[in-house]
Formats: C-alpha cells, sequence, structure tokens
C-alpha cells in the first residue's frame, strides 16, 4: 500500500457523504425538471409519479420562462439582493468606524448593535411590518399623524400659520402595497444583516496597523485620503466576504417575502419556486435551477467587481 | 533648511511623566542621533517633534517658527518607521507618489521624482511591485524613497534598521550616511545600536528616562564622557567600572577604565586577575577576567593574537591617561 492510499481511504467516507448529500437533490431537482410532475391532476393521473415516460426535455424551462411572473421575479430578485448588499455595506462601514474609536460604554453598544442578527428572520418581518411598517398602528402610521396633527396645530398660530396652511396633509405610506413592497423587505432585512457587516469590519478594522495611518498623517492625507486610499482597500476582503455571504443568504429569502404581502408585487425566484411547487413540481424544479445558475452569475459577477474596485 | 530647536518640551500620558521638560537644539543639516535604553522616550521625542504626538508643554521650533500648533503634514519633516509603514495595497511606485500625490503635485512632476528616487535607491526594477512581493532592505530603501520625494526640511527615523540582518544593516547605514552628504538635510536618528550611534552621528543625544545626559560629537562622549551612565553607555564593550580603594587613590568615588585601556601582561602589572571567558573575534579578543583580590569581573580588549585560557593569571594595567574618575552621584571628575 502507497502512503497516499491509507489518507485516501480514511477521506473517502467523508467525502462520498458530501457528494451524496449535494449530489442528489441537484440531481433528483434536474431530473424532476426534465418531466412532466404534478402533485395533482385528474386528467392525466400518470403525472401525479415521476417516471423517465413523462420526459418532456425543456418543455419546463420554456414553460417556466414563459410564465408571466419569471423575469419579475428575476429582475425583483437582484433587486432587493444588491440593495441589501448596498446599504448593508455602507451602515456596516460607517458604524464599524463609529464604535471602533474607544468611548464610555463601549461593550454594551457593541451587544445591542449585534442583537438584530439573532432575531428570527419570520418574527423580524412581523415586528416590522406591524409594529414600524404599519400605515395605522405601527411607527410609520404614528409618526405621519403625529406630524399631521402638528401642521394642523401650527396652521392656526400667530404669523407662521399662513405659511403651514399651504402644507398638505401627509399620507403614510403602506408597505404592504404592491409598489413598496419590495422596500419593506429591504428594510427589514438591512436592518437585521447590518450587524454581521459591522461585525466583521469592525473585526478587520482592529487589526489595521496605526502606522501606516501615521505615515499616511505625514504624507499629508485628511482623513478622508486616510480612509479612501488605506482604510477601504484594509476592507477589501471582508467586504469580499459579506457580499458573498449574503448575496448567497438573500437569493433565497422567503419569510419576509411572504409575511409582508404573500408575494403581491414582490415576488424573488424561491417564492416562485413554493407558488409552482403547490402543484408543477417539473416547474418548481426548473425555476429551481434557474435560481441555481441565477446564485453563480451573481457571486461570480459581485466577486469580480469588489475584487477590482478595491484593489486597485 | 531644518533647524529643529526644542523648547522646554515635556510629554505626560495620564499622569506618567515620560519626558520631564528638555532643551535640545539641532543645527540645519546636521546628524542627530538619539540613543538611549528601551523605554527612555527616544520615540516618544521623534513623535513629538514629528506632531504625532501632542506635547504636555514647551514648545517645538522649526526654522525660526512655533510649530507646536501645526499639524504633522505641515511641519515639512519626513519620518521613516522601524516597521516600514508601507501601504500594502499600492505598488511601490504608488507608494512613492503617495505624498506627491496628495500634495497635488502635477503628474510629470510626480515622475520625474519618483524616477529620480528610485534611481539614487536602486529600485528601478521594483516599481510595479506591492510591498509584501519585496525584501527587507529593498521595503526600508521604499520607505526612504517615500521621506526623500517630498524633499523634507528634515528626515527622522526611527530604528530604520533594527528589523534588517547584520550585513544588511551595515550597507543601509552607508547609503544613509551618503545620502545625508549628498542632501547636507537635517537627519535625526533614533536606535539603540551603539555602532550607528558612533559611526553615522555629527552629535549623539544620550538619553535617559526622558532626561537628556549628554549631548555632543561621537568622539567627546567616548573620550569625555560627563558621567558614569553616558560612560557605561557609550562604547563597546561597556567601560570597566572600580569602586572602593583603587577609586579613593586617585581621589575619586568610583573610577572607570575602557576594556581597551587596559594593557595585559603574563608577568607583571598593577592588578592581578585570573582569565574567565575569553571570546574570539579574529583580529581582537575579549577577555572577561575575575581579579583575584576578590574586586567586579572586568573586560579586556587584547590583541588576537594574545593567547589566554580559563584559569590563566594575568596583570592588568590601565592606562592613567585614560582612567576617567566619577564622584559619588555619577559625575564626572575633572
Ligand atoms: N501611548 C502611550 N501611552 C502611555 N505610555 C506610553 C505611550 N507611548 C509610550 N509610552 C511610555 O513612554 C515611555 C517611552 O516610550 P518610547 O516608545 O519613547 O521608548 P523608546 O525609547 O522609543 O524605547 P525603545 O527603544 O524600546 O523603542 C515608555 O515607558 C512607554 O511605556
Ligand atoms: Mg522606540
Amino acid at each position: 500500500m502507497s502512503t497516499r492510499t491509507l489518507p485516501r481511504l480514511l477521506q473517502s467516507p467523508a467525502v462520498l457523504l458530501l457528494l451524496v448529500w449535494m449530489l442528489v437533490p441537484l440531481g433528483m431537482t434536474l431530473y424532476f425538471s426534465f418531466i412532466r410532475y404534478v402533485l395533482n391532476s385528474l386528467r392525466r393521473p400518470e403525472w401525479t409519479k415521476p417516471s423517465l415516460s413523462n420526459w418532456r426535455g425543456f418543455g419546463n424551462y420554456e414553460f417556466v420562462m414563459n410564465s408571466k411572473d419569471f423575469w419579475f421575479a428575476i429582475q425583483n430578485s437582484l433587486f432587493i439582493v444588491c440593495s441589501i448588499l448596498f446599504a448593508t455595506v455602507i451602515l456596516g462601514i460607517l458604524i464599524a468606524i463609529l464604535i471602533n474609536k474607544a468611548f464610555p460604554g463601549q461593550g454594551i453598544v457593541r451587544v445591542l448593535l449585534i442583537s438584530p442578527f439573532f432575531v428570527m428572520p419570520a418574527v423580524n418581518a412581523v415586528l416590522w411590518i406591524n409594529m414600524i411598517l404599519d400605515p395605522v398602528l405601527g411607527l410609520n402610521g404614528l409618526a405621519v399623524a403625529g406630524i399631521n396633527d402638528l401642521i394642523a396645530n401650527l396652521q392656526n398660530a400667530p404669523l407662521v400659520g399662513g405659511f403651514f396652511s399651504l402644507w398638505p396633509e401627509f399620507e403614510p405610506i403602506s408597505f404592504r402595497a404592491t409598489q413598496t413592497s419590495a422596500y419593506a423587505v429591504i428594510m427589514m432585512v438591512t436592518w437585521q444583516w447590518t450587524p454581521f457587516a459591522v461585525l466583521i469590519f469592525m473585526t478587520s478594522l482592529q487589526s489595521e496597523d496605526q502606522q501606516q495611518k501615521e505615515a499616511a498623517v505625514l504624507d499629508g492625507a485628511g482623513v478622508w485620503s486616510q480612509f479612501r486610499f488605506l482604510t477601504l482597500p484594509h476592507l477589501g476582503r471582508p467586504i469580499a466576504i459579506v457580499v458573498m455571504i449574503q448575496a448567497i443568504f438573500h437569493l433565497s429569502l422567503y419569510a419576509e417575502i411572504e409575511i409582508v404581502s404573500r408575494g403581491n408585487g414582490n415576488k424573488n425566484l424561491p417564492y416562485l419556486i413554493g407558488e409552482f411547487a403547490n402543484n408543477n413540481i417539473g416547474a418548481a424544479s426548473a425555476t429551481g435551477i434557474f435560481a441555481v445558475i441565477l446564485a453563480n452569475i451573481v457571486a461570480i459577477f459581485l466577486l469580480r467587481m469588489v475584487g477590482k474596485t478595491l484593489m486597485e | 533648511m531644518g533647524r529643529i530647536v526644542l523648547d522646554k518640551v515635556s510629554k505626560k500620558f495620564g499622569d506618567v511623566e515620560v519626558i520631564p521638560p528638555l532643551d535640545l537644539t539641532i543645527e540645519d543639516g546636521e546628524f542627530a542621533v538619539f540613543v538611549g535604553p528601551s523605554g527612555c522616550g527616544k520615540s516618544t521625542l521623534l513623535r513629538l517633534i514629528a506632531g504625532l504626538e501632542e506635547v504636555t508643554s514647551g514648545d517645538v521650533i522649526i526654522d525660526e517658527e512655533v510649530a507646536t500648533q501645526v499639524p504633522p503634514s505641515k511641519r515639512g519633516l519626513a519620518m521613516v518607521f522601524q516597521s516600514y509603514a508601507l501601504y500594502p495595497h499600492m505598488s511601490v511606485r504608488k507608494n512613492i507618489a503617495f505624498p506627491l500625490r496628495m500634495a497635488k503635485v502635477d503628474a510629470a512632476e510626480q515622475e520625474r521624482r519618483i524616477d529620480a528616487a528610485a534611481k539614487a535607491l536602486n529600485l528601478t526594477d521594483y516599481l510595479d511591485r506591492r510591498p509584501g512581493q519585496l525584501s527587507g532592505g529593498q521595503r526600508q530603501r521604499v520607505a526612504i524613497g517615500r521621506a526623500i520625494v517630498r524633499d523634507p526640511s528634515a528626515f527622522l527615523f526611527d530604528e530604520p534598521l533594527s528589523n534588517l540582518d547584520a550585513a544588511l544593516r551595515v550597507g543601509m547605514r552607508l547609503e544613509i550616511s551618503e545620502m545625508h552628504e549628498r542632501l547636507q538635510t537635517t537627519m535625526i536618528y533614533v536606535t539603540h545600536d551603539q555602532i550607528e550611534a558612533m559611526t553615522m552621528a555629527d552629535k549623539i543625544v544620550v538619553l535617559q528616562a526622558g532626561v537628556i545626559e549628554q549631548v555632543g560629537s561621537p568622539l567627546e562622549l567616548y573620550n569625555t564622557p560627563c558621567n558614569r551612565f553616558v560612560a557605561g553607555f557609550i562604547g563597546s564593550p561597556t567601560m570597566n567600572f572600580l569602586e572602593g580603594d583603587e577609586a579613593a587613590k586617585l581621589g575619586a568615588h568610583s573610577i572607570g577604565v575602557r576594556p581597551e585601556h587596559v594593557a595585559i601582561s603574563t608577568t607583571d602589572g598593577a592588578w592581578k586577575a585570573t582569565v574567565g571567558v575569553a571570546e574570539h573575534l579574529g583580529s581582537d579578543t575579549f577577555l572577561y577576567v575575575h581579579p583575584t583580590d576578590g574586586g567586579e569581573a572586568m573586560t579586556v580588549r587584547v590583541d588576537g593574537e594574545f593567547s589566554a585560557r580559563h584559569g590563566d593569571t594575568v596583570y592588568l594595567t590601565p592606562k592613567a591617561e585614560k582612567i576617567h574618575r566619577f564622584d559619588a552621584v555619577g559625575l564626572r571628575i575633572t
């Protein structure tokens, strides 16, 4: 037995397990996506059993691509993911820099900042949509009502009353509506995931070389130049990590979308899969394959972009 | 121009006074070296001059102008750090260009100055590499290049060579000295290496616990140290000190004699001693000897030819005119 064989032999169970773990679901999805397979059909009962005799070729894919929500779902998935990434990275960097300086109560502030991350996504969505964004009972409604009251009072005031009577009455925004439900999801997920970004950026900031900063100060770099030329490149890798991990997580958002508007005006690919999977497993599987492809494209594209812009 | 004056400068970190009020003048074009034991405040003093630390009291005066409130970037000084502090994400070219870019120097002029600096420092072939792809010596040269292009009124070096191996250190030492000859710019150089201090300096400033013990040329410090601390600190191996009867005979509390100022003989001399360890350096041999009367061990520098083994008896005679005498508080008696 050569020296290589034994280690290989010992590794093989783990490797096999992983292969099975990954390949079986992927293989089954691929298989289902090429056959006609539905859960219920009175007209064609033979389609309710997965079988090669129900082969449909690329029929499911065509069906999915021609369904009215597919392109919208892709576009919306990308919109939601990119908005969340953009917001969490920027907020994450700002907050991390802010709390990186020593100040009294730093420990407590850090724990508080991290805490949104420990809220379950569904709970997060319920809290946000009912307590904050609700146009009547939520903070949103209360704040707008308060502003309207204030304006109404000011309209009766002497002197400035004339000016304020020109103001309209404000309407609270309904975040369950078709046009706004995506923003609601973006807000709540951003709130939940910013701590993750903060945590990673903060660790990275603490390993930043202080002498480089001093050298830059002597070289005449101001606060902005130091940030742009030293801190930001230093954060390049952590930003890439945050972007990658979040992109993968947020492409599969489901609970928030379901809770905010049941997909009304705001579908993404997983939600579409869920809708198809009510009956048409073949179409759901084809959508799943599209989702895998999309995730890969997004990951590669984002990595390239982050790598290029930050590493000069 | 680069005349730097410290006027009663002091520095406290919290309640700890690291540097009590201190006066020092460094003339334009001078090569001044700060030496002293670890933790004595050399780096702090340098950072006060650079403006990286704020003085607690007193003034830093650069070219006759009070610079105490001037921000570091406006003082016209360049600093080279022990850890090089190169910008890891930029190429060598961009590293060297950084101060020029910050000063909004136009592109053609930047190019010209970078090329000149790269040529002077032998960096032309490495301009497109990242600092991580350079050796320690090359990184140090990039750090110096970044300092040179700004055309500063003074250079500040904080132990720039201590991360380099011995051979490279000698090379860089010569390069820095040569650079000083060429540019004639004020340089302040912090080191704890004796040899660097002795070979490079026009003026050595010996510090202990934030206090200046003596300021002078290398030979002044070597020949006429003003107290026991300086006498022991300058010179390698360190001076031998004797107290008690021997010192009293010369009317002093203690006397000091350098290892190279003791004559040795196998037959007769003033003091009898047995040889402990002998360190053979080739040209010289350092003998660590124990006086037979039970006094402190002494170091003697003898010719490399002299053969002595452990346990041999030798006789030592100090050169009378090279004996330094100190009083009870350690000050030199002249
Ligand atoms: N930021 C700081 N806060 C508190 N104390 C400091 C600070 N920086 C330096 N010190 C103290 O000031 C003293 C002088 O430090 P400094 O770094 O100037 O020493 P040094 O002479 O450069 O030593 P070395 O040769 O080891 O570099 C030390 O006792 C150190 O502990
Ligand atoms: Mg130091």
